[in-house]
């Protein structure tokens, strides 16, 4: 499993999110956090190549209009 | 200085007539610019591949066809070169990197498919920032390109080759790539049209991706008609690319040639300020020239713009580093100092700011389009200095370049970038041409009336 200390569960959601965590909730982070980047790991060897995720123009398109109408 | 030969001297728009009456021969024209390569690149380096036997052989075809009557259109037997991020069958396709400097694709990107099926002759591969992730082209693993207009500089990027290969006249036009301004940037730098069009107009089939989102595969040309040219062969439904559009493609020549009475055209507040005197002077002066025309020029506001280039920079960074993530962990070594630092960067950036990023895009297209509701077109300049010398490493890329061409790319719409002159020191300096979502032809319009009334520019020593 991917080890991440309670020190850098700290930072990262204080520096990422402006989060003050205590000294309990950032060691269960940590290891929790490193299930799950040792999980997440997997995606990474999914062979993805040539497919496209699920983006597309004419949603943006449609969004930007509603917005536009609604302002 | 290299003699070059007369046959150079044509753009696209003129060698298709020329080649349709056999006024020129194919096989005549791509031994001029075979040679020209020759003669130049030694300097430029736009070229990592040159096809010289397949280009010969293209021509000998094309020469056969257009002597059987079976002309197919203004590309048959026009010399070209591609970016080479795009596939193509049998021929090397580097990205521009270490890592896949042996691969040979085994089928062709869309965009060369339809270019060669026109019947378009291919000179060979361009050189280009590692993987297009950055906009100098200074390339680690094939070499800096140069900047025809001066050597000591930079050609802009990340399609740094497909620019300069235009000015130095190693091609009669070029496939360019554009995530956050890499079609425009170096066609800034080196005094050519590049056109990034709407998102999802052309196909991206084959094409290395650097951010799935936000890239755009299009022309770099020497001028706006040709762009035209070129789009009408490219744009369209792909059915390799589920992300491309459907929406009918027109004659994108179709307005060109015209003036610009009547037309309405705003300049974009945000994208004008922190530019240098030789960007701004040319700018202003484009903008005149736009009143001679016959359009009126008024100022309008994007508020979102002010941070449009971060945003551009999340979604990119995120999406560039979910493609490169494999070989960060399996070959890091092989990655160029300055693009591996960027994938670095890249884990710094939360899912949660990806989504914002993402979900801001529509606020900036919402904005746009508001702007563009009484103006046909938008205008901007390309970038805030021309192009920086190779070492120079005291200017920041975000700022100076990607600030100003960012944002269209997170908004999809057109944007093309033109030269609007050249600074006291003879280095281009450029503005966009901004426009609705599909609206092509008028942006294309916009820019073939100014260019025509502009003039032609000095063309550079070589």
């Amino acid at each position: 499993m991917a080890r991440l200390t309670a020190e850098t569960a700290k930072a990262m959601a204080r520096e990422l999110y402006g989060y003050e965590l205590s000294d309990d909730a950032a060691a269960a982070v940590a290891n929790a956090a490193g299930a799950m980047i040792t999980r997440s790991r997997r995606l990474g060897n999914l062979d993805l190549s040539g497919v496209q995720p699920p983006f597309g123009y004419p949603t943006l398109l449609a969004e930007a209009e509603r917005i536009r109408k609604r302002s | 200085m290299a003699t070059a030969s007369p046959l150079l001297d044509f753009d696209v728009a003129a060698l298709g007539q020329k080649l349709r009456a056999r006024e020129i021969s194919p096989v005549e024209l791509t031994a001029a610019y075979l040679d020209r390569i020759e003669a130049v690149d030694e300097r430029v380096n736009s070229y990592i591949t040159v096809t010289h036997d397949t280009a010969r052989a293209m021509a000998r075809l094309a020469e056969a066809e257009i002597a059987a009557g079976n002309w197919r259109g203004p590309f048959h037997g026009v010399p070209i070169g591609l970016k080479d991020l795009c596939y193509t069958k049998g021929i090397l396709t580097t990205g521009g990197s270490k890592i896949l400097g042996d691969f040979v694709p085994a089928h062709d990107s869309t965009v060369w498919a339809r270019l060669a099926a026109a019947g378009a002759v291919l000179l060979g591969k361009l050189n280009l920032h590692e993987f297009a992730y950055g906009a100098t082209s200074n390339n680690p693993h094939w070499g800096a390109c140069h900047n025809p207009y001066d050597l000591s500089r930079i050609p802009g990027g990340s399609s740094g080759g497909s620019g300069a290969a235009i000015v130095a006249r190693t091609a009669a036009a070029t496939i360019g790539t554009d995530t956050g301004g890499s079609i425009r940037i170096p066609a800034a730098c080196c005094g050519c049209v590049g056109l990034k069009q709407t998102w999802s107009r052309v196909s991206r089939y084959g094409v290395m991706p650097l951010s799935d989102s936000l890239d755009h595969t299009g022309p770099i040309t020497r001028t706006a008609r040709d762009a035209a040219l070129m789009l009408n062969v490219i744009a369209g439904y792909d059915p390799h690319d589920a992300t491309s559009s459907r929406e009918p493609v027109p004659d994108y020549t179709s307005r060109l040639g015209g003036d610009l009475k009547g037309m309405r055209i705003g300049v974009i507040r945000e994208l004008t300020t922190g530019v240098s005197a030789p960007v701004a002077d040319a700018f202003n002066a484009a903008l005149k020239q736009f009143g001679a025309l016959g359009a009126t020029v008024d100022e309008v506001s994007i508020p979102s713009f002010v941070e449009g280039a971060q945003v551009t920079m999340v979604v990119l960074m995120a999406e560039a580093l979910e493609f490169h993530e494999q070989w960060m962990r399996e070959r890091p070594q092989d990655y160029g100092h300055d693009v591996r630092s960027l994938i670095e960067t890249s884990m710094t950036i939360s899912a949660v700011n990806y989504v914002r990023a993402q979900r801001e895009r529509n606020l900036m297209l919402a904005e746009a389009l508001n702007a563009l509701e009484k103006n046909a077109v938008l205008l901007a300049p390309a970038q805030a200095i021309p192009a920086p010398r190779i070492e120079d490493r005291s200017y920041d890329l975000v700022e100076n370049m990607v600030r100003f061409t960012g944002p269209f790319n997170a908004t999809g719409q057109p944007a093309l970038s033109i030269p609007t002159g050249l600074s006291r020191e003879g280095l281009p300096v450029a503005m966009q041409v901004i426009g609705k979502p599909f609206d092509e032809v008028t942006v294309l319009q916009v820019a073939d009336a100014y260019e025509r009334a502009r003039g032609p520019l000095p063309q550079p020593e070589l």
